[in-house]
């Protein structure tokens, strides 16, 4: 039986972490507001945006598109979008071992680079030969999640399609948490380049004015559709990281209080313990004056 | 007519406008009620929308598409 003291402090000490853990919940909980409320927002903006592309392009032709060669090659870019921060449950966990198994099974014999955005992923690949090194693309791309916007992740896109138009990749891979909803991440594995056509569902007849022509909108809205993109995958994961955390937060302050309850019980069967003891001392202290 | 401005980040404006003039990649160009339906590109630029009261509003955009479609105008802005 562990001694008054050592419970009391038990105690303190799991209560002092269930306090730190609810309010992380809460933190989560207001920031997964937020970054729900900025897909939301996208969503009419890549919407529209695909349909255009899809009704103009459906016509064209686009394998001439700088952004749909497709050559096969063996030079992969893979880009794997963590969080910053830890304790979020599986969530980094999952797109390392997403990451390593694209690497060992799927591009196995393939010259893979790892392009990490988030502090946890990029922990995980730093001391492998995967991680970029020497090629023109940025390299630290922690701070974006910092006041997330288009304009921030726009550049970065910018310079992953430039990589790709000038053959230093011949395929570029997205790996991210989708934003299912507030408990439910689902890892994601995207091809971002080269483009995936679109596939021409619904085909709105109308007649058109293309200003200036076809070719130059298909042109003009092919790099737009894959900053989008971007900027999509990037909003799903934040809001996903923040989903999970506070999933992970809940689930732990839980626990603080279920060891909070079990800590009490022994706590209070110690002080009976004691109590019981001290009560026998003085009986048996009086017997012995009695007798 | 209506129109609307999207951004990736918001929605910029949404309302009804009695012209609007755009600069476009080939030159600005305005639109009036009743427009032709019509896709075009933007280059850096502004869009000034004359609201029904006369009001006149300024956007500046660095690129974007314009998509017109039986009086209603979605500008996809950046």
């Amino acid at each position: 039986m562990p001694s008054l003291k050592e419970v009391r402090n038990r105690i303190v000490s799991v209560g002092s972490t269930m306090q730190i853990t609810s309010a992380m919940k809460m933190v989560s909980a207001a920031k997964l507001k937020r970054a729900q409320d900025a897909i939301t927002q996208m969503r009419p903006f890549a919407e529209k945006l695909q349909e255009i592309l899809s009704n103009v392009s459906s016509s064209l032709d686009n394998s001439e598109n700088a952004y749909a060669r497709n050559a096969g090659g063996k030079n992969i870019l893979i880009i794997p979008i963590s969080s910053n921060r830890g304790l979020a449950g599986a969530f980094n966990a999952n797109i390392v071992k997403r990451t390593w198994s694209l690497i060992k099974n799927d591009f196995n014999g393939c010259h893979v680079t790892v392009l990490p955005i988030g502090k946890k992923v990029q922990d995980a690949f730093k001391r492998t030969d995967f991680i970029i090194s020497g090629q023109d693309l940025p390299s630290n791309l922690n701070e974006l999640f910092d006041g997330l916007s288009f304009a921030k992740t726009s550049p970065v896109a910018e310079k992953i399609m430039e990589a790709f138009a000038t053959k230093q990749f011949d395929k570029v891979i997205l790996v991210y948490n989708q934003f299912k909803n507030a408990a439910v991440q689902i890892t994601m594995t995207e091809q971002f380049l080269p483009i995936v056509p679109p596939t021409s569902g619904k085909s709105t007849s109308t007649d058109y004015i293309y200003e200036p022509g076809k070719e130059f909108i298909v042109n003009d809205l092919i790099p737009r559709s894959l900053k989008t993109q971007f900027y999509k995958a990037l909003l799903d994961s934040n809001a996903s990281e923040h989903g999970a955390r506070m999933t992970a937060m809940h689930k732990a302050t839980d626990n603080a209080k279920e060891m909070l309850r079990d800590l009490k019980i022994t706590y209070n069967k110690a002080r009976q313990a004691t109590i019981t003891k001290e009560i026998l001392e003085i009986v048996g202290g009086a017997e012995a004056l009695n007798g | 007519m209506k129109i609307e401005i999207i951004t990736p980040d918001k929605k910029l404006f949404e309302g009804n406008v009695k012209s609007a003039t755009f600069p476009g990649s080939e030159g600005s160009f305005g639109l009036l009620n009743n427009h032709a339906s019509m896709i075009a590109t933007l280059k850096a630029g502004e869009i000034e929308l004359i609201e029904d009261s006369n009001n006149t509003l300024k956007f500046p955009v660095k690129g974007g598409v314009v998509e017109v479609l039986k009086n209603k105008v979605i500008v996809l802005a950046e």
